[in-house]
């Protein structure tokens, strides 16, 4: 799983989750995409999980890309704490993803069979997503 | 590559504004410049544009406002919707030699058993601004694993040069990976499982 070897604070306020992707909202590195349509803050094991559907899906063929990294922790309160007493303990690693960013890319496969990869992966992630294609015929 | 007539008009009014106000038209800004001369701001037919952007380096005839050639530069779309939020057009003349990325198109099915990685999907080309190849087709018929195509070895049009290092790799097909191995996955799951269970049980 994607976790930051060394973080400079270990308990960092959350992201901000307004806005849309500013870059990396195109297909660059392979053929097929996804992009995201929402808001959402992925987690390593939503990124491991939808890595993992899409590989089995298109079994030793082609190759994928994960354009997004969990590098923000997000804290939690253990339960039935009182209010005060400091900051929570890091609970999960998080990429904040912004609608418009491509997420992860394929290569190497049929589209058909690309669209099936995709469509397992998407099912992994807390945001609504499409397939994209890589665009040509433009600057 | 035939040319594509488009109608424009000067654009007086700048700012995001006067921009959100030409959209909303169903209009696109532009702006239009090269060979040294002022930068000069127009407003193009938003539908038109968008479908003469479909194709690679299309050639824009400039109609109206400004009777020029040009070459769509950089194009500003929503990353969402896909429309186009602005154009930038560079000023070509007939006979002027232009560089521009010209896409490559595998032909053919590789030799079975192995994986097309294509590392270059745009060769940069020096052309005559009239005659921009649409495409550099190059032939994979029964490529076998190892096997490399360079830049230098596409075969290109006549009056096309290659400006991209000749020695950069295109594409080449390697072996498939090995199955991913799931006992690997398992057995690292298990292990951060006692470790946590090790962590809890210690804090306890």
């Amino acid at each position: 799983m994607l976790i930051p070897r060394r973080v400079k604070h270990r308990k960092q306020h959350r992201p901000d989750r307004s806005g849309a992707a500013k870059g990396g909202t195109r297909v660059t590195f392979g053929e097929f995409g996804i992009q995201a349509l929402e808001h959402a803050y992925v987690t390593n094991r939503q990124i491991e999980s939808a890595r993992i559907a899409m590989t089995r899906h298109i079994r030793r063929g082609g190759k994928v890309w994960i354009n997004i990294y969990p590098d923000r922790p997000l804290t939690k309160k253990p339960a039935e704490t009182r209010m005060g007493s400091g900051k929570g303990s890091p609970e999960w690693w998080i990429a904040n993803v912004k609608p418009g960013r491509v997420m992860f890319e394929l290569s190497g496969v049929a589209e058909p069979v690309a669209r099936e990869a995709l469509r397992r992966a998407m099912h992994k992630l807390p945001m609504k997503c499409r397939f994209v294609k890589r665009e040509v015929g433009e600057a | 590559m035939s040319e594509v007539k488009i109608a424009a008009e000067q654009r007086t009014k700048f700012g995001k504004g006067a921009a959100r106000a030409i959209r909303r038209e169903d209009k696109v800004p532009a702006v239009l410049y090269g060979h040294g001369t002022e930068p000069r701001h127009l407003t193009l037919p938003g539908h038109e544009v968008l479908l003469a952007l479909r194709t690679a380096n299309v050639l824009i005839r400039l109609e109206g406002a400004v009777d020029e050639l040009a070459l769509p530069k950089g194009v500003q779309r929503d990353p969402i919707r896909g429309f186009i939020e602005h154009v930038d057009l560079l000023l070509v003349r007939r006979g002027e030699k232009v560089t521009v990325e010209v896409q490559v198109t595998p032909v053919g099915d590789i030799a079975p058993g192995g994986i097309l990685d294509q590392q270059l999907i745009t060769v940069s080309v020096e052309t005559e601004a009239t005659h921009i190849p649409t495409g550099i087709e190059v032939d994979i018929a029964g490529l076998e694993v190892g096997k490399q195509i360079a830049a230098g070895d596409l075969k290109l049009p006549s009056g096309t040069t290659l400006v991209t290092d000749p020695e950069a790799l295109v594409l080449h097909v390697t072996a498939p990976a090995a199955e991913p191995v799931d006992e690997e996955a398992a057995e690292s799951a298990a292990a951060e499982a006692e470790a946590a269970e090790a962590a809890e049980a210690e804090s306890e």
